[in-house]
């Protein structure tokens, strides 16, 4: 069960989640925005205690089990301009992390990309889609999944999960979660237009990898090298026997 | 009938007080016009039918349309960021599309990701896909052009 009250009470913004969508159930919260004629809103928030077809990166499962996460979608579109969008993954995972920091002084880290640790056992993903047509921005999505109230997780994961009450013992509200991470997601948009470099600095104040010999996988290429720096499109850094590379995609690994 | 035979013909006809003039002869049929801006035609038999090209059948200049036509203009979709070009939705699906497919406004294209930001570029024009500038799986700069499209 989902408190909306409770919800609506913390939540302190002018757009983001003032249209709210539950579903205990749906195909995608994710596609449902993509695809929706019906909800257009910029800001429209669609949380779904059940997703058939959630997913990650890859297509890799993300299965949640039912009212222990939280798994929800945001509506951008117009609210970014399409020079900043790329770099929605790192600022979202800033509001994330503030979030758990801010509630629970919990010492969360951030995964180059698109993940949020406790260590190195993920808590939090996120998973940004949107629609060009000419240079334009038609839609954009900003899909997060939050490993809440699970007391446990069983099966073979690509990283090692656990959740906030796994790591401090008690389950937390899951409505005061969302509200705070609604607030600080639409904080951070307002950084993104007015000082990106502020995202950029609060995304790098909580990396631990900055500095650190790492391994990057995509596909079946692999390379090595120092994790440098994030440029200022947040593409990451890699420094190498040769020179500088800039990585725009790949699975990161300590070395 | 001869191509002398022709000539005596139209000689008769422009000295006489006549017109209009034609005569048939088996499949050849000749029409020889005085009246003004007519023209004196000699039409030989296409296939079995039996035609006398008039006036108004006189092939027009070329429409500026038609020329338009002829010369293929293409329009070029361009990638809107920086990542890597995908032309498929996930490793072991199908292409969005081929080279020859028709297009509409609309129809996704490809998805060009950087930073787990999956991004669908639909195209603006409708028309037919006459190139793939792009290898799957490669990155791509802003304003790379990504597909040439023939447009309708």
């Amino acid at each position: 069960m989902f408190n909306i009250e409770e919800f609506d009470i913390k939540l302190d913004t002018e757009i983001i989640g003032r249209n709210f969508i539950y579903f205990e159930e749906v195909n995608s919260t994710n596609s449902y925005l993509l695809e929706t004629e019906v909800n257009t809103d910029p800001g429209t928030v669609v949380l779904s205690e059940y997703q058939l077809q959630g997913r990650g990166r890859k297509q890799r499962d993300w299965t949640a089990a039912k009212e222990q996460a939280l798994t929800f979608s945001i509506l951008i579109n117009n609210l970014v301009n399409i020079k900043n969008v790329q770099l929605l993954t790192l600022g979202t995972s800033v509001a994330v992390v503030q979030a758990f920091e801010n509630l629970y002084q919990l010492d969360v880290n951030v995964k180059w990309p698109n993940d949020v640790l406790v260590e190195d056992k993920k808590i939090a993903g996120i998973l940004v889609e949107s629609i060009t047509k000419g240079n334009k921005l038609e839609k954009v999505v900003v899909g997060i999944g939050i490993n809440v109230n699970q007391p446990n997780f069983s099966g073979k994961f690509n990283i090692r999960p656990t959740s906030v009450r796994m790591e401090l013992k008690k389950q937390v509200s899951r409505e005061r979660l969302l509200s705070e991470v609604l607030n600080l997601f639409e904080e951070m948009l307002q950084n993104l237009k007015n000082n990106k470099q502020k995202v950029l600095n609060d995304w790098k104040s909580r990396s631990r990898l900055i500095g650190e010999k790492i391994r990057i996988v995509e596909g079946d290429a692999e390379k090595y090298g120092i994790f440098e720096d994030i440029d200022n499109n947040g593409f990451l850094m890699l420094k190498t026997r040769e020179g500088v590379e800039t990585i725009l995609t790949g699975d990161v690994s300590i070395r | 009938m001869d191509v002398n035979k022709i000539k005596q013909l139209i000689r008769i006809v422009e000295k006489s007080e006549i017109a209009d003039f034609s005569i048939q002869e088996g499949d050849l049929k000749i029409k020889i016009s005085k009246n003004s801006k007519n023209q004196v035609i000699a039409h030989l038999p296409m296939q079995s039918q039996n035609y006398i090209q008039s006036p108004a059948h006189t092939p027009e200049p070329v429409k500026p349309e038609a020329e338009a036509a002829v010369s293929v203009k293409l329009y070029e979709i361009k990638s809107p960021i920086v990542g890597t070009f995908y032309r498929a939705p996930a490793p072991d699906a199908d292409p969005y599309i081929q080279v020859g497919d028709q297009v509409n406004e609309g129809s996704v294209l490809c998805i060009v990701e950087a930073m787990k930001l999956m991004n669908e570029i639909e195209s603006d024009v409708s028309g037919k896909v006459v190139k793939i500038l792009v290898e799957n799986a490669t990155p791509v700069e802003f304003n790379q052009p990504l597909f040439l499209i023939e447009r309708n």
